[in-house]
């Protein structure tokens, strides 16, 4: 118990060593919230526009821009697009290195979040459109008030899936040298030198995170069933 | 026959990858008509159906709403379609939204009515097809006679000139066409326009005006009710109502 608490105050009192994984704490809050708002805002755009050129013929070369977007996200793995973001896309301009995670991030998820998004908007049975279509409504109008709240109300477990994935893979944030949870944790060990305390704490600190937002996303999922009672 | 031509079709076909499905159908369907379209399945009724509000879109030939080619280029589909109400066979009730919505979505999003305006209406609707306490239920909730009856509310919302039936009753669990048929039968005892395609032969011989029998995509055989079920005169369709009745 002794040794618990000296190692306690080790990685975590002493010269407020805390404040690493706060700060790390916060910084991937903000990174893992933009990213998600830029990946939902792209994922649902990409979505729209592949699910409406599979419909209609129409938009074939914004359906191709999304087509190699799609392939090239998610054909490389998510660090390498972090470092090339960083590194290469970002090298001459003086960006913050949260800015560029965001950047990154958003960009990955967006591409995921398209894919169930369009898998949404597929699930919704055909005659929902054309019951919509067949009142006058166009085609945007039967998209926005009759096939959408229906898709994202079906795809609502795997888009919190993937945010919980995305908050996860923040942890290679570290690569580009910003502090985030992670990072945090593990600049304290490389003081310390004893990994126990700061690895656990990390891991206690996303176990809590990922709940919490299983739970909102659960909390959601009850609410937009009334309509199946 | 009463009123003017309503809808006419001139010379329609249309294939769907290599198989032609309808084979030049040209029909006119005046104001006040009720016109049953029946045949075996497969035959294309159903497809003719849904090319008069080009829900399909004809590979040839034309469709004329109310003196208006509608299927001549450049002609907005969707102002249209808000005169030719449709009931599905599946309902396709909008699974998101309360029944009330589902009546008042499309008159109030096309700004036809005010929102005041549709939820009266909607009410009145629901009165007149039996079913006023279900306004604030969801479709999920209903029985299938119910839905059916919601959908042909939802399209009377839209005050439309012609209302098209794609096998209304089909899907229904046998206890429930009665409730769907006799409101159907109102609806053209009120001198609502309107093409039907139905497997049911006593809803075609008591309300039609004119029964029409297609098959392999052509229109074999069309008849006011009695003599097309007393006499007919097409081989293929004395086939088709000694299997059916």
């Amino acid at each position: 118990m002794q040794n618990f608490v000296e190692q306690f105050t080790l990685n975590f009192i002493d010269d407020n060593r805390y404040q690493y994984i706060l700060q790390g704490f916060v910084n991937t809050l903000i990174i893992t919230f933009l990213a998600a708002l830029l990946g939902i805002a792209l994922g649902f755009l990409v979505a729209i526009i592949r699910s409406g050129h599979d419909k209609t013929g129409h938009m074939k070369i914004p359906n191709f821009i999304c087509q190699v977007y799609l392939t090239v996200v998610r054909g490389t793995p998510t660090m390498i697009q972090l470092l090339i973001i960083y590194y290469v896309i970002f090298a001459s301009v003086n960006v913050s290195k949260i800015f560029a995670a965001v950047v990154a991030f958003g960009l990955n998820s967006g591409a995921y979040v398209a894919e169930i998004v369009r898998s949404g908007i597929m699930s919704v049975d055909e005659g929902q459109s054309e019951a919509g279509r067949s009142l006058g409504l166009n085609y945007r109008q039967t998209m926005q008030f009759i096939i959408m709240p229906q898709a994202f109300k079906n795809v609502l477990p795997a888009l919190g899936n993937e945010f919980i994935v995305l908050l996860k893979e923040t942890s290679i944030s570290g690569y580009i040298g910003l502090t985030d949870l992670t990072h945090g944790g593990d600049i304290i060990r490389g003081i310390t030198f004893s990994p126990f305390m700061p690895l656990i704490a990390v891991a206690l600190i996303y176990l809590l995170l990922v709940t919490g937002l299983s739970w909102c996303v659960g909390r959601l999922e009850r609410r937009l069933r009334v309509s199946e009672r | 026959m009463s009123g003017k031509v309503l809808l006419e079709t001139k010379d329609l076909y249309k294939e769907f990858d290599g198989n032609q499905v309808l084979r030049g159908i040209s029909t006119q369907i005046c104001q006040g008509e009720v016109v049953a379209i029946i045949g075996p399945s497969g035959c294309g009724k159903s497809t003719f159906l849904r090319s008069l509000n080009l829900l399909e879109t004809p590979t040839a030939g034309s469709v004329v709403f109310e003196g208006k080619e509608i299927t001549a280029p450049g002609v907005d589909v969707n102002k249209i379609r808000q005169k030719i109400g449709m009931v599905f066979q599946q309902f396709n009730l909008f699974a998101n939204l309360s029944i009330q919505e589902n009546i008042t979505l499309a008159p109030v999003k096309l700004g036809l009515m005010s929102k005041e305006q549709a939820d009266k209406r909607a009410l009145d609707l629901l009165e007149r097809v039996g079913l006023p306490d279900k306004a604030n239920a969801y479709p999920s909730m209903l029985s299938g006679g119910q839905k059916q009856r919601i959908a042909i509310a939802r399209a009377l919302a839209m005050n439309p000139d012609v209302m098209l039936f794609d096998e209304p009753t089909s899907a229904l669990d046998p206890e429930m066409v009665g409730e769907v048929l006799e409101l159907m039968r109102e609806l053209a005892k009120d001198g609502m326009t309107m093409v039907v395609v139905t497997h049911e032969m006593g809803f075609a011989r008591e309300v039609a005006s004119r029964v029409m029998f297609i098959n392999e995509g052509v229109i074999c055989e069309e008849n006011e009710p009695q003599e097309f079920f007393g006499n007919p005169r097409n081989q293929r369709l004395q086939d088709f109502l000694s299997k059916v009745l």
